[in-house]
């Protein structure tokens, strides 16, 4: 009975170690918080948050979205391209932004400029036509910068462990075709295995 | 008996700790600095609540400088240094309170994680999301990953 004892001792401890405080029934967390899953191939949701916190940070820190003649900057969202290997809507990033810089009271973005012509808004872009018409005078908004980026994926592999690193490059274009603030943020997550957590 | 059974104990207690560090390489870091540095910083008086004791003599909060983006946002940086010599890892999230002391933005603040190396100092970024907010908390919590 003895010798068995430290088997025993061994297992409890270990799984003790290994099971944390997380229970396997389904629960809500904090979208983002320090309980979601991480993976190593994906772009997390954390990862998402993270890239737009830092970006967005960042083009105020720089000011750039300040040098506009009559405030807050008007901002039309570009093409925000996903080159990785993953299926995701790039809104999962540039909303993100959008919203803090909406909420910085820096920039407005307009829902009636769109790329190829095609606004987010249709009813918006219609109604401000028919005003336009009735006004008869061309007094659309036009936007101050264009919000364009490519989110770019690396991955490499030394036996069991896999890398991956997700680069969220943006682009702050002005009226003069100038990118007036570009940036940059990486996230590079390693492991064999997904994993609950940052 | 008692004694097998705390030899049995302490055996894989010695053994579990051994593989929770197995993975955790000592790694320090060296800098070099100009020794007159020409940059005033202006740190902020700062009030402390810690609750992890063990987090914060690892990760030392050195002090918080404080300055204004040009558009007259708040911009933080937290200096943290790694007072031991293995790598840390941590969260930290920066709390914005206007001045009736609300708190703004609240569902758009991140928790970030941050990798620290043995003895490495880092300074931790952070811009005001709205230009009425006066003051800011910043949380720390401990990483296990």
């Amino acid at each position: 009975m003895k010798k068995h004892l430290f088997p025993v001792a061994l297992v409890a401890l270990t799984s003790f170690v290994w099971s944390g405080c997380s229970s396997g029934g389904a629960r809500r967390i904090d979208a983002g918080g320090r309980e979601s899953v991480t993976t190593v191939g994906h772009v997390d949701i954390q990862d998402f948050v993270a890239a737009a916190e830092a970006s967005v940070g960042k083009l105020l820190a720089a000011g750039a979205l300040d040098k506009v003649p009559n405030p807050p900057a008007i901002l039309a969202v570009s093409l925000v391209r996903n080159q990785t290997g993953q299926q995701f809507d790039t809104d999962l990033l540039t909303k993100k932004i959008r919203v803090k810089l909406n909420t910085s009271g820096k920039a407005l973005t307009t829902t009636t400029v769109g790329l190829d012509g095609v606004a987010e808004d249709p009813l918006a872009k219609q109604l401000q036509g028919e005003r336009e018409l009735e006004e008869k005078k061309r007094a659309g908004v036009t936007p101050d910068f264009t919000l364009s980026g490519k989110i770019i994926e690396t991955r490499a592999r030394a036996g069991d462990v896999r890398q991956s690193t997700f680069s969220f490059q943006l682009s702050l274009t002005d009226k003069r075709g100038l990118a007036v603030w570009e940036g940059e943020e990486e996230i590079t997550k390693q492991g064999k295995r997904p994993s609950v957590g940052f | 008996m008692t004694i097998r059974m705390t030899q049995t104990i302490a055996g894989a207690a010695l053994l579990a700790s051994v593989l929770l560090s197995g993975g955790c390489k000592s790694t320090t870091v060296n800098t070099v600095e100009n020794a007159q540095p020409t940059a005033k910083k202006e740190m902020v008086a700062d009030k402390r609540l810690i609750t992890d004791a063990d987090l914060a003599r690892k990760v030392y909060v050195v002090g918080v400088n404080e300055a204004k983006t040009p558009g007259g946002l708040i911009q933080i940086q937290i200096e943290v240094v790694n007072q031991t010599s293995s790598r840390q890892r941590f969260t930290y999230h920066v709390q914005w309170f206007d001045a009736a002391g609300m708190q703004l933005s609240s569902t758009t603040g991140a928790i970030l994680p941050c990798v620290i190396e043995g003895k490495e100092t880092r300074y931790l970024s952070a811009v005001a999301p709205h230009p009425a907010c006066k003051d800011f908390r910043v949380q720390f919590i401990e990483s296990s990953h």
